[in-house]
């Protein structure tokens, strides 16, 4: 079956900000091209490390991001490789890049020299604030970007530090943002012919992500702050947050009006036969009217009703505190699921590896990285694409591994390949 | 305002999403200039625009800054697709559609009668998306959750936070703002230029778990390909050290200030230490190489702590940045709106609400030269557009439209 983009070729130029572009739009089918520095990438040296595989290409970031791109290396700062670089420009229909304005200029590679080797480029930039504003040449790295688009305000204990944002998000939000920009540029460019400049601002791509943080602010002028995940009432809602469960932690929200809500969880405690005593008096009949998150947000608004919910909610939490306690969270997920109770096992990397419905819909796919030796086991691509669907069809290049093949389709002479990287090591 | 066509100009959206992951994808196509039709029902309204933040003392269900920030530039029906006549012209328009998009539950889907094979038969040309907590398929296909729940499955809880404290998540329901809203927009797109190009729509299963594993795959591959266990380290990452947020000293009302700062290279540790006054400390044998920091991070962190109680943040920001170092402040939501930079960037838009006035709604994630990406107006009222849709689009007269409105079929 054909993908969305297989006809499309694209230079991807970019730092770690920028990599999973690149993937998404290889995903789908585009001939995507990998262009690094001679020493390579920086993520290639970033821990952890693929096992008995030398350096420079054991980075298991680097591997994951830049699966189903060929690479090339070459030296922009040099004549011969942005030579080189344009040549390879003129035959793609996108390039991704992670330049300032600065570096591009440095490069001599700004929007008027691109417009030259290809006028219908689309070119995206992908950096940490943008090409403009007085932010836009700051020094960028993923935690200051989360600092600095609002979550980390959010996430964390109050006596603890303000906490990033796991795994680079900042890289996959910037990234995805610049996928999607890409696409609208590409089908305005089939309709009309016109390339233009897609630009993201990792910045900007988070600032989403801070939920009701900005609205709350700008109606109410209320910051909001980190809590240690308890939320917004000045109790413990009984079934809402993480619990310590047997063997480790689960997340549940059973405290709305989706799902089976409380009465979901209790009848969970009654089929695994849990002693709760929560379907007698006074618990009952408060469970059945009052316990919703907005019940129970109305009722503490009310002096008069104050303090005879306050110890209520205590002893049910105390109940459901050792509830969870007893039980493994595959249990608890799993059964609490049958029953429509929100509820969420809180995985690591096993369980999601091993992840019974994963598994079933066969989303980890492995591939043979034949220059690394190994049969490498990748997670699959974030949709299914019924008529054009993602496929996995090579694993990340070796460091300039496909010099040889893509310079000669750009039309360079072998020697002038060998030369653009004449640091000594050999052309491949 | 520019008068330039936008990338998206006459497509057409069935737009049967709601809460965040949902309506944010819906949204950014609006924002592309995609004609977004809401179907809501008074009935059930969006749990959105009954969750706040509201202005004090306002229940309303068009007040919500929640529901509006992710509904901007969109039309609202109200239209119970439960009844028969409801669903009839439900199917009405599918059939109008390009795009047909739903983050629903299975069972929701069910019960309005929006299959995939439903939704097909009216419109064989459609792109339709399904975006379930698990997938349209699969033993956990009925599993519900919402952002927060599907945190703790997807990795978030387990990957962010610091050892030896509970594993809260980032207290947000991170994967619903950008992750998967937004690789709906991209599968979207793509999907559109497939049907451009030969005609055809298609299909489109996106189980948010996956789209959220995929964002945050590193430690599931590392697991996989090299059995390295994960281990929670607050802000460090492997990469780089220093590395974290450390808290300066009060500022007026401010007392919670913290500076974040990332050594991600040798320079950059050289010109922290000589902006911190300690140019010893890239000289320390303890410190000489990413890997020995990574060694001694808890010394390393401790005397920047030390260093940092001292400082004014903004200024050693600034300071920090001036040498090149990646350096900023933990910014709160007013500082933010307030930031110059995003100002001279025009990223909010302030549209006027009939209810709710003017008000801060966030901006594009991308920008485009050409055909420009932005908010142009508000979020809907709850079925402001009942009317307007019923006879434009599917062709009912006004005294119909009445009817059906009394019968509760268009509440």
């Amino acid at each position: 079956m054909p993908g969305a983009l297989d006809d499309l070729r694209v230079i991807d130029a970019t730092g770690p900000i920028g990599h999973y572009a690149g993937r998404l739009l290889a995903d789908l089918g585009a001939d995507v091209i990998k262009v690094e520095p001679l020493a390579g990438d920086p993520a290639r040296l970033w821990p952890p490390f693929l096992p008995d595989t030398p350096e420079p290409e054991s980075g298991l970031l680097f591997l994951l991001l830049n699966a189903n791109k060929r690479g090339v290396r070459l030296d922009l700062a040099d004549e011969q490789g942005r030579e080189a670089f344009l040549r390879l420009v003129a035959t793609a229909d996108v390039l991704i890049e992670s330049w300032s304005s600065q570096e591009a200029d440095s490069l001599h590679l700004i929007d008027e020299a691109l417009h030259e080797v290809r006028p219908d480029l689309i070119r995206c930039s992908v950096t940490g604030w943008g090409l403009d504003g007085p932010s836009a040449g700051l020094a960028y790295a993923d935690i200051v970007t989360c600092a600095m688009s609002g979550v980390m305000q959010l996430a964390g204990f109050p006596d603890g530090t303000p906490e990033q944002l796991p795994a680079l998000q900042s890289h996959a939000c910037a990234s995805i943002n610049a996928a999607a920009g890409i696409l609208a540029a590409v089908l305005h460019r089939d309709a009309t012919g016109e390339g233009q400049r897609v630009e993201v601002s990792a910045q900007e791509a988070l600032l989403m992500a801070q939920e009701t943080a900005m609205q709350g602010a700008d109606i109410n002028g209320v910051d909001r702050a980190r809590t240690g995940g308890t939320g917004v009432l000045p109790v413990k809602m009984p079934g809402l947050g993480v619990y310590e469960v047997d063997d480790g932690f689960v997340y549940a929200m059973c405290t709305g009006t989706a799902g089976s809500g409380f009465a979901g969880l209790v009848r969970l405690m009654t089929d695994l036969g849990f002693e709760h005593g929560l379907d007698r008096e006074p618990y009952a009949t408060f469970i059945r009217t009052s316990m919703t998150t907005a019940q129970v947000t109305a009722l503490l608004q009310d002096p008069a009703q104050s303090d005879r919910v306050r110890p209520l909610l205590e002893e049910i939490e105390a109940v459901v505190s050792a509830f969870f306690r007893r039980y493994p969270k595959e249990t608890l997920y799993v059964q609490g699921q049958e029953r429509r109770a929100l509820i969420g096992a809180v995985n690591g990397p096993r369980e999601i590896s091993e992840s019974v419905q994963l598994v079933a819909r066969e989303w980890f796919r492995s591939i043979d990285d034949a220059g690394r030796g190994q049969t490498l086991r990748y997670p699959g691509p974030p949709w299914r694409l019924h008529g054009t669907p993602a496929t996995l069809r090579r694993p990340a290049p070796l460091l300039g591994e496909h010099n040889m093949e893509v310079f000669r389709e750009s039309g360079l002479a072998p020697d002038a390949i060998a030369a653009l990287t004449s640091d000594g090591t050999p052309a491949r | 305002m520019t008068a330039a066509p936008r990338p998206l100009e006459g497509v057409k959206v069935l737009d049967l999403t709601w809460f965040g992951a949902g309506p944010i994808a819906t949204r950014s196509l609006a924002n592309l200039g995609a004609d977004v039709v809401r179907v809501e029902t008074g009935k059930r309204p969006d749990g959105l625009r009954i969750a706040g933040p509201k202005p004090a003392g306002n229940a309303s269900l068009n007040v919500s800054g929640y529901y509006n920030n992710y509904n901007a530039e969109k039309r609202s029906i109200t239209l119970d697709l439960t009844t028969e006549r409801g669903h009839e012209l439900g199917l009405g328009l599918v059939r109008w559609a390009d795009v047909f998009m739903t983050n629903m539950t299975n069972r929701a889907v069910r019960q309005v009668g929006m299959s995939w094979e439903a939704v097909r038969e009216a419109n064989p040309g459609i792109v339709a998306m399904y975006q379930p907590m698990q997938g349209m398929a699969g033993p956990h296909t009925e599993f519900v959750g919402f952002g927060a729940v599907l945190s703790a499955i997807c990795g978030v809880n387990y990957f962010a936070g610091s050892e030896g404290r509970p594993p809260i998540g980032v207290s947000t329901n991170y994967p619903d703002y950008v992750v998967n809203p937004m690789h709906a927009v991209v599968a979207l797109l793509a999907a559109l230029r497939h049907r451009r190009r030969t005609g055809q729509g298609q299909l489109i299963d996106m189980s948010q778990l996956e789209s959220s594993v995929a964002a945050l795959a590193a430690p599931v591959f590392a697991w996989d390909n090299a059995a390295e266990e994960y281990r929670r380290q607050g802000n460090r990452v492997p990469h780089a050290a220093p590395h974290g947020a450390y808290r300066t000293r009060a500022e007026g009302d401010r007392s919670d200030r913290w500076l974040v700062l990332a050594c991600l290279t040798e320079g950059h540790w050289r010109a922290a230490a000589d902006v911190m006054e300690h140019p010893g400390w890239a000289d320390d044998p303890r410190f000489a190489s990413l890997a020995l920091r990574k060694q001694h991070e808890d010394a390393l962190d401790a005397l920047i702590e030390g260093w940092a109680a001292g400082q004014h943040g903004p200024e050693v920001a600034a300071r920090l940045q001036s040498a090149g170092v990646p350096a900023g402040l933990v910014l709160n939501a007013t500082e933010i709106l307030r930031d110059e930079h995003l100002q001279a960037r025009t990223y909010y838009a302030y549209p006027d609400h009939a209810e709710a006035g003017v008000r801060a709604y966030d901006g594009p994630g991308f920008r485009l030269s050409v055909t420009p990406v932005e908010l142009r107006g508000p979020a809907p009222l709850l079925g402001e557009h009942t009317t307007e849709v019923a006879t434009e689009i599917l062709g009912l007269s006004p005294d119909e439209v009445a009817a059906l409105v009394a019968e509760g079929v268009l509440a």
